[in-house]
């Protein structure tokens, strides 16, 4: 929070003069805040293993689905640090690879419910 | 890697302004150009510095 007031000032000052380094001075804090909050989500996710790996769920699972949290984790990063920068069609150009990139990490979990779900019917 | 990071940049930045503009007044504007790319090529390889730490630390934590 503190990093965001401060960039905040910082670029309102530096925008009347050079208006090209308000864009990076918003990265700068926008990754100091997400490094920040890294450590604390590490914690997170280890819990969150040791929880999985009591149940029977066998973990590959977990593994996708903390690669396309990661994915999303930056991907939004990224799509808000060009629509800052006024480029909304880099941005949406973002998304979808993003989209795409997580649709094709969740293939193997989609063909296993299929197969589930074929099993059960009769 | 903390704020201070925030600070060398905004300090860059207002530098090169200040720059530019005196270089404008003697009347060397090509000079002038050339500071202001000078800083922001500084500026960028700061920044980019910092992405690649980010990048790896999200890399680790993810285990993408």
């Amino acid at each position: 929070m503190a990093y965001g007031l401060i960039g905040l000032v910082i670029i309102i000052i530096v925008k009347q003069y050079r208006p090209e380094f308000a864009i990076y001075i918003s990265i700068i804090c926008g990754i100091l805040i997400l490094v920040f909050v890294m450590d604390k989500l590490t914690n997170v996710i280890n819990l969150i293993k040791s929880v999985i790996d009591k149940t029977n769920i066998n973990s590959s699972f977990l593994s996708i689905l903390l690669k396309i949290t990661g994915i999303a984790f930056l991907a939004e990063f990224a799509v808000s640090v060009c629509k800052d920068a006024g480029e909304s069609a880099i941005a949406s150009k973002i998304e979808i690879g993003s989209k795409v990139i997580i649709i094709f990490l969740s293939i193997p979990i989609i063909s296993n419910l299929l197969e589930i779900i074929i099993k059960i019917l009769p | 890697m903390d704020i201070s990071l925030l600070f060398k940049i905004a300090a860059i930045g207002i530098l090169v302004a200040v720059l530019y503009q005196v270089l404008v007044r003697a009347g060397r504007e090509d000079q002038a150009m050339m500071t202001t790319l000078a800083g922001l090529i500084i500026v960028l390889t700061m920044v980019i510095k910092e992405i690649s730490n980010l990048f790896d630390t999200v890399r680790t934590a993810f285990g993408l």
